[in-house]
């Protein structure tokens, strides 16, 4: 099994020339799956871009790979081809789009809006097929109504049990999966977020209209709660994400599950085909 | 721009300095800096003035709208290469962003002269030191957008990156290899990332040799690969090869530096033009956009305009459907202004603030012809200046404070606007402190012009006297009580036109008027009018 030629072929199957890899949390091997789909990307001999949107991620890349970093971060050696200047500024300066000309470890850095994201995967899929991005759960938005693709990452590094971490990351899942609004049925429009208080009172009016927001993002519900009130209120949106895959890291400092019964539940409650990196394997 | 001693924040205000800025604001980083440091000429250099005006003008009409647009939106993408220029004359070894910039810049200039250069106004922006640093750079590669450190640079540069393409081949070749052996003595197709799971009951035998256990768990263990002998060795060539090129990049950094360091005069004397082209072609197009002519600037303090236009109104009333009526002024001295309520008086003051601020800046003015002179300071008092709620002054006690700083201030040439000063103090001593303040304005040898309702001015100070026509007939009240009707109503009664009288004309009743227009009930208005025939 070759897990990152299977993630490629999903997302391609699903039309999306950009994947952004959104983790449960820290450490649940979102930089390993995204390292996955790079390398088999390349050998795949797509033109490939990658960004990141977490400060400071240093990142072996190979040559002829479109990356997204800082003025000040990038390296001197070796030396790269720099495509164009953003008008994004982070910390570490403007950002700017280059390209590798030999491999080497380089730094990404993201800008720091939604609007930001958008911009910069719109730009670098002007120089590759695949754009690859670490994305942000809450950064998401920026692929809302795009062609984006959407790996949930989930690992016992965010979650004290298995049961736990199943359940958040079915929470997300089903959060991110919310579908498009149907325009001819009865709705009440959400003007921002949909919260916990608005959901609570929806439920006990029994609202049976679809509840529209603008993207899944703005649905600020998580966990037991997300999974509830989206099970029980027709929650839609206007511009809508699409989950293509799950990965698992069954390893963290602190605590492991065992791997296959742990893809296998990640697998089962978000309905998603879901990958263990670290084993090379797909859940049954 | 920056108004200095020519005006106080409040005057600037009222006269639309602002606008003004906005209006002729450059659009490259070259040009912003050179435009904050722009500041009024002063009295005793009209000639200059002048010159900058005519030209603003003969630039505005020789290269026309399309071309300056042109050449703007090539200065508006422009980079800001005056930094690294600095950098590097300063010895510093420029990083690959800076080159870049610099090779846009270089680009940008070119396009610029061929795109100004076929009028008598283009004097070309490129020099030697832009072509040099120009053809230097070219060598990144044929898209000018773009920059790389390529191996065309430097031989030496060339073979280092070769033999290390060829050690890093080496090096994945010989991990390849490993990894492969590691995969297929595991029982799977790869070996993805630096650590993997092998589950222990799958585990055939003993794990394979370069494959370390970094944790163990009850049921599987997480491992990495480790270097073997061939691939340390491999590993130590690329790491040698990797050196030389760092090194052989870092020399082509520097001599591309030095390039630009012993080019440093005239790429500063190149970013210099550009920055002055950008002012001028802002001020130009500003000159066009909004039908705007020279004026004639003449030693004496004189504030004289045919058919001039206050633009940052003429903007708003445009928006409303509406039109500004062009004004007729010429003031040599001090003079009274009288009119109706919402005749124009405060704006005719404004008109001729804004084309004096025109003319001190060298800018073109909105009008068809003017002859204006310079002033050191130019100043509005009365109604209009931004208001200050609360304190221990009322407003009377506020504008006398602002008459005494204005009168305090070493401005041999000053020009006063003041609308309705004393205006809330009684009529007797209002009108007695209008006639000591054109005494004294005169006694200075001040240019300015007072507005009031008061009548008997004029010829108690000897002073000229203008009026409003005002209404030419009584406007007829809209049918919607909405207010931009009845703007528009007044509009159409109103004649702006402003003549200069003889003697104290009697003022005006159009006051009363304009209540019934703005939809004050008619029993109100005929109380009103029966009043007034009392």
């Amino acid at each position: 099994m070759r897990v990152g030629f299977e993630l490629l072929d999903l997302a391609r199957a699903a039309g999306a020339s950009s994947i952004f890899v959104v983790g449960t949390g820290r450490d649940v091997g979102k930089t390993t799956a995204l390292r996955a789909i790079y390398d088999a990307a390349r050998g795949a001999g797509l033109s490939t871009a990658i960004a990141s949107l977490n400060p400071e991620h240093r990142l072996w890349l190979y040559p002829q790979t479109a990356f997204v970093t800082a003025r000040n971060a990038l390296p001197s050696f070796p030396a790269a081809e720099i495509l164009d200047f953003t008008r994004l500024q982070s910390p570490t300066g403007r950002l700017l789009y280059a390209r590798t000309a030999s491999s080497g470890r380089y730094e990404l850095v993201g800008p720091p809006t939604a609007s930001g994201v958008r911009e910069i995967v719109a730009e670098l899929s002007r120089f590759s097929e695949a754009v690859i991005v670490d994305g942000a759960v809450d950064r998401v938005a920026a692929l809302a109504g795009s062609n984006g693709a959407i790996v949930v990452a989930a690992g016992a590094a965010s979650a004290k049990t298995m049961q736990e971490a199943v359940d958040e990351v079915a929470a997300l899942v089903t959060r991110l999966s919310v579908p498009r609004a149907d325009p001819h049925a009865p709705a009440i429009e959400i003007q921002g977020a949909l919260t916990s208080a608005q959901a609570v009172a929806l439920l006990a009016a029994g609202e049976r209209r679809q509840i529209v927001v603008r993207d899944p993002t703005q649905i600020a519900l998580s966990g037991n709660a997300a999974t509830g009130a989206l099970g029980r209120l027709a929650v839609r949106c206007l511009r809508p994400l699409r989950v293509i895959a799950a990965t698992v890291a069954s390893i963290s400092p602190e605590r492991a599950f065992e791997p296959r019964a742990f893809a296998r539940a990640v697998a089962d409650s978000t309905g998603l085909p879901t990958f263990d990196v670290y084993a090379g394997t797909r859940a049954a | 721009m920056r108004a200095l001693d020519l005006l106080d924040a409040s005057s600037a205000d009222v006269l639309g300095f602002e606008w003004l800025c906005n209006a002729v604001a450059p659009v490259s980083p070259y040009g912003e800096r050179l435009f904050s440091e722009l500041v009024p000429f002063q009295p005793g250099s009209e000639s200059s003035a002048e010159a900058r005006a005519r030209k603003v003008a003969a630039t505005a009409a020789e290269l026309g709208e399309e071309r300056i647009d042109g050449v703007r939106a090539v200065l508006r993408a422009m980079p800001d290469a005056a930094s690294a220029i600095a950098r590097a004359s300063m010895g510093d070894v420029l990083d690959d962003p800076s080159f870049l910039e610099l090779r846009r810049f270089c680009a940008a200039i070119e396009r610029i002269d061929g795109l100004v250069s076929p009028s008598s106004r283009g004097v070309p922006i490129a020099n030697d030191g832009v072509r040099v640093l120009d053809e230097a750079l070219a060598i990144a590669g044929n898209d000018e957008r773009s920059f790389y450190l390529a191996d065309a640079f430097d031989a030496d540069l060339q073979i280092a990156r070769e033999r290390l393409a060829r050690e890093q081949a080496e090096l994945d070749a010989s991990r390849g290899r490993e990894s492969a052996r590691a995969a297929q003595q595991l029982g799977r197709d790869e070996i993805a990332g630096s650590e993997f799971i092998v589950m222990r009951a799958e585990l055939p035998g003993p794990l394979p040799a370069g494959v370390r256990v970094v944790r163990e768990a009850p049921t599987y263990l997480l491992c990495a690969l480790e270097y073997g002998e061939a691939t340390l060795a491999a590993l130590a060539r690329r790491d040698e090869a990797a050196t030389a090129v760092a090194q052989a990049e870092a020399r082509v950094r520097a001599q591309l530096s030095a390039t630009v360091r012993e080019r440093a005069a005239e790429l500063g004397a190149a970013a210099a033009a550009l920055a002055e082209l950008d002012v001028l072609l802002a001020a130009a197009r500003f000159s066009q956009r909004y039908e705007c002519a020279p004026a004639s600037v003449p030693a004496e303090p004189v504030l004289a305009f045919e058919k001039a236009r206050f633009l940052p109104l003429a903007g708003e009333l445009e928006v409303a459907g509406r039109r500004f009526v062009p004004l007729d002024i010429d003031l040599h001295d001090t003079a009274v202004l009288t009119g109706p309520n919402m005749g124009g008086k405060s704006v005719s003051l404004q008109t001729c603030g804004f084309v004096a601020l025109c003319v001190a800046f060298g800018l073109p003015v909105p009008a068809i012809g003017a002859r204006v002179g310079l002033f050191d300071h130019v100043a509005w008092l009365g109604l209009g200046r931004e208001a200050q709620i609360g304190g221990l002054l009322s407003s009377f006690a506020r504008e006398v404070l602002e008459l005494r700083a204005i009168l305090a201030r070493r401005a041999p040439r000053l020009l006063i606007f003041v609308d309705e000063f004393a205006r809330t103090t009684t009529p007797h001593e209002g009108r007695a402190l209008l006639v000591a303040l054109l005494a004294r304005l005169r006694q200075r040898g001040a240019c300015g012009m007072v507005a009031t309702h008061l009548a008997g001015i004029a010829s108690v100070a000897g002073t000229r006297h203008f009026a409003v026509r005002g209404l030419r007939d009584m406007p007829a009240r809209p049918q919607t009580a909405e207010i931009p009707a009845a703007l528009a109503a007044l509009a159409q009664a109103m004649d702006y036109t402003i003549e200069e009288v003889h003697g104290d004309e009697a003022p005006r009743a159009d006051a009363v008027a304009l209540t019934a227009l703005l939809g004050i009930d008619d029993d109100f208005v005929e109380a009103a009018y029966r009043a007034l025939a009392q």
